[in-house]
């Protein structure tokens, strides 16, 4: 019994390893591979260019510490990552609460609401200088207001201009994520907390919330580590401007390794982003997973 | 029953199967020999077909131009097909060329003169000297793609750049054309007096900012130090001590300071071309690449050209050599490529075609562009007095990407308040070493 029930694992454990091994394929050469190359890159002063990559020992790390362009894109990047993941999740919680409630049209709205997310950053780019650009200027001065709308052109007002277009594109997304959770809450826990005597407030303070903890989690981790690698969109908008004013860190890293012919300081900058979204996401889920709600 | 029905489905279904099989077998046993010649023909055919790869760095004004070649090149040379990949040439093109060179080049790539300095050092570029397609291309158009003797680019038009102006505002107003900077000055005080906008400018594109500072450059710094680039890189000359180098950088704030300052950096080109056509703004340092906008938004926009003024007053007209095309030197299919060019050379129809499209200046002999360019008695003029000057004499010195991408930033902010001058020019000093690859 007991050898056949070895054999059995046996012959499980290599039927699950053939079914992983295309998987780990990819991963490896799309992934594991690259990273590798990447961290070795990083000791050397290639340009990208050239057949030779000459040996820089730790260089471009020690550069790293003294960049200010790169501690101005690592300012930028955490600002507009602070600033989405607060904003988007509220607007995004507000949202979903709002529409699973009684109101009508409620299918409408949230069609309305997730139709952003579908469109290319790069295009959302483009729409937002248009708009703040062309189209509120000329409504301002149909209205005969004085109001400065063109946010992209201030080097104060660019992060304002930005969190404002990437929230119009994401906030639908997350917004359906909490719908979800929301409507998965089973309906005796408000009615159990209506009997103690909660009101509306209460009720979505020690119901709701707690109870959506887990959509909580996969909003903030999301909004997170997609704030920090934000580029598409300043490609199309702000080209990292004025100046150096919405420069990310992904952008800094594009424009000095690419443009900037710099393979192998880029590289630097590439495996001390890793870092730290791995430091990121890995604080979140241990922080945000203990107080999730198992049901 | 059940069993019955059961085997007779089965049997139909084997019975179709064996059919079609067998049908397939006779026809081709039929149908044999018919196509075995076919598959010859096709064999041949396959053997003569060719199609090359090529990257197509662009600007602006380029884009469209490559269905024009597909077409002229489909009527002489029907096998050779062209698999065209057009990306921007500012952001796009050297990121696709570093990708390529870790594997295998383009068999052609299009790009600016300037790429010929940066690619053919590296060898990666094929020779063109002594092809037969060489003597269709203007010999002005020859020195920008020449490295060591040998000449890797086949330059195809080029652009003009400087100041484009309201003609029209410039009669009204009785503004001669400024050589000087008093001139020029007199000429801004009397627009603010009667509230017309100096110059149009768009410093949401960086490249905007970076063209125009190589465009003072080339008439204020490398004008009368020719190497001044070089000499930059071997630490004789600096940005922070150079007097000529901080009159550029200071015109671009003169531009800023009579410009609409508070919409420039959110404004991109096509919006601020259409504002000069309508009369908002009296000049805008730019270049040929603005004819086309111009003249798409009004046909009857009447404008000129002048040169930037330099402290001396002598600034000459700069020219641009722009599409040009290259050759890997390692391609299979050189002689394809061969043909390729002598079709972009010798025909003249096409090149009408191009340079009618694009609006731009012809670096091919015997074709007279007929497009209406209200500037070209200006170019002339420049011409005859030999005030004519390329512009690649300083971007072959001090490259683009990494370079003046970077110091262009350096004046946004500079122009914004965030820094000063001296840090602006002290921040091109720090990236010399990136001044060139």
């Amino acid at each position: 019994m007991n050898t056949h029930d070895s054999k059995f694992k046996k012959h499980d454990r290599i039927q699950y390893l053939i079914l992983l091994l295309p998987g780990l394929i990819i991963f490896t050469i799309g992934l594991i591979i690259p990273m590798l190359l990447g961290f070795y890159y990083s000791f050397t002063s290639w340009n990208g260019m050239t057949a030779e990559k000459p040996f820089a020992g730790l260089s471009n790390y020690y550069r790293l510490f003294h960049d200010t362009y790169a501690a101005q894109a690592w300012i930028f990047t955490i600002k507009f990552t602070l600033l989405n993941t607060i904003l988007q999740n509220i607007g995004a919680i507000l949202l979903a609460v709002a529409l699973d409630s009684a109101i009508k049209l409620k299918k409408l709205f949230r069609t309305i609401f997730f139709i952003p997310c579908l469109i290319s950053a790069l295009v959302v780019g483009f729409i937002w200088l248009k708009l703040y650009g062309n189209v509120l200027p000329a409504l301002m001065d149909y209205l005969g207001k004085d109001i400065n709308t063109m946010l992209f052109g201030r080097d104060d007002t660019v992060l304002a201009g930005l969190i404002i277009a990437n929230n119009w594109q994401w906030i639908g997304y997350w917004m359906l994520i909490y719908l979800a959770a929301l409507q998965s809450i089973p309906q005796e826990l408000y009615s159990a907390a209506k009997v103690d005597g909660a009101n509306a407030f209460q009720q979505f303070f020690f119901v709701t919330l707690p109870m959506l903890a887990p959509a909580l989690t996969i909003c903030i981790v999301g909004i997170t580590t997609g704030s920090l690698k934000v580029y598409d969109l300043l490609v199309a908008s702000t080209n990292g401007g004025p100046g150096r004013a919405s420069t990310s860190i992904i952008y800094y890293i594009y424009s000095t390794a690419i443009n900037g012919r710099q393979y192998g300081y880029g590289s630097a900058l590439s495996v001390s982003l890793i870092v730290v979204l791995l430091i990121v996401a890995l604080i979140q889920l241990r922080v945000l997973k203990r107080r999730e709600v198992q049901l | 029953m059940k069993k019955s029905i059961a085997i007779l489905m089965s049997s139909v279904l084997a019975l179709s199967l064996m059919t079609s099989c067998g049908g397939s077998k006779n026809d081709d046993k039929e149908n044999g020999s018919q196509n075995k010649n076919t598959k010859n023909e096709e064999q041949l055919q396959k053997e003569e077909d060719v199609t090359l790869r090529v990257l197509a760095g662009q600007s602006t004004t380029d884009a469209g131009t490559e269905d024009m070649i597909d077409a002229a090149l489909a009527e002489k040379y029907p096998h050779i097909k062209l698999e065209w990949e057009c990306v921007d040439w500012g952001n796009d093109f050297q990121p696709k060329m570093q990708v390529y060179m870790q594997s295998e080049l383009p068999d052609i790539m299009i790009g600016k003169a300037q790429d010929v300095s940066t690619y053919g050092s590296l060898g990666l570029l094929a020779d063109l000297e002594g092809k037969p397609y060489m003597d269709e291309v203007l010999d002005a158009a020859k020195p920008g793609v020449s490295l060591d003797g040998k000449i890797y680019g086949l330059t195809y038009n080029a652009q003009y750049q400087g100041v484009y102006y309201n003609r029209d505002m410039f009669k009204e107003n009785g503004w001669e054309i400024p050589d000087t900077h008093e001139e020029l000055q007199a000429i801004i005080d009397d627009c603010h007096a009667k509230g017309i906008t100096p110059f149009a400018s768009h410093m949401v594109d960086t490249w905007s900012i970076g063209n125009v500072t190589m465009q003072f450059a080339v008439n204020e710094v490398f004008r009368d130090t020719p190497d001044w680039g070089d000499k930059f890189r071997a630490g004789e000359v600096n940005f922070s001590d150079s007097e000529e180098y901080k009159h550029c950088y200071e015109y671009n704030k003169l531009i800023y300071d009579n410009t609409w300052s508070d919409q420039t950096f959110s404004m991109e080109q096509t919006a601020c071309d259409a504002k000069m056509v309508q009369g908002e703004a009296a000049m805008k340092v730019s270049g040929s690449w603005s004819i086309q906008n111009f003249l798409d938004i009004d046909e009857n926009f009447d404008f000129g050209v002048f040169p930037f003024p330099n402290q001396t007053g002598d600034s000459k007209l700069l020219f641009e050599p722009n599409i040009t095309f290259m050759a890997s030197a390692d391609s299979e299919h050189l002689d394809a490529i061969d043909k390729v060019f002598e079709v972009i050379t010798g025909d003249k129809d096409l090149a009408l075609e191009i340079y009618n499209y694009t609006k731009t200046a012809p670096m091919i002999k015997d074709v007279t562009p007929t497009f209406p360019n209200p500037s070209q008695s200006d170019i002339d003029k420049y011409a005859e007095n030999d005030r004519i000057q390329d512009v690649n004499l300083g971007n072959n010195q001090l490259q683009w990407g990494g370079f003046q991408e970077e110091n262009a930033k350096d004046i946004a902010e500079y122009l914004q308040g965030n820094i000063s001058l001296e840090e602006a020019l002290a921040a091109a000093d720090a990236r010399r070493e990136n001044s060139k690859s």
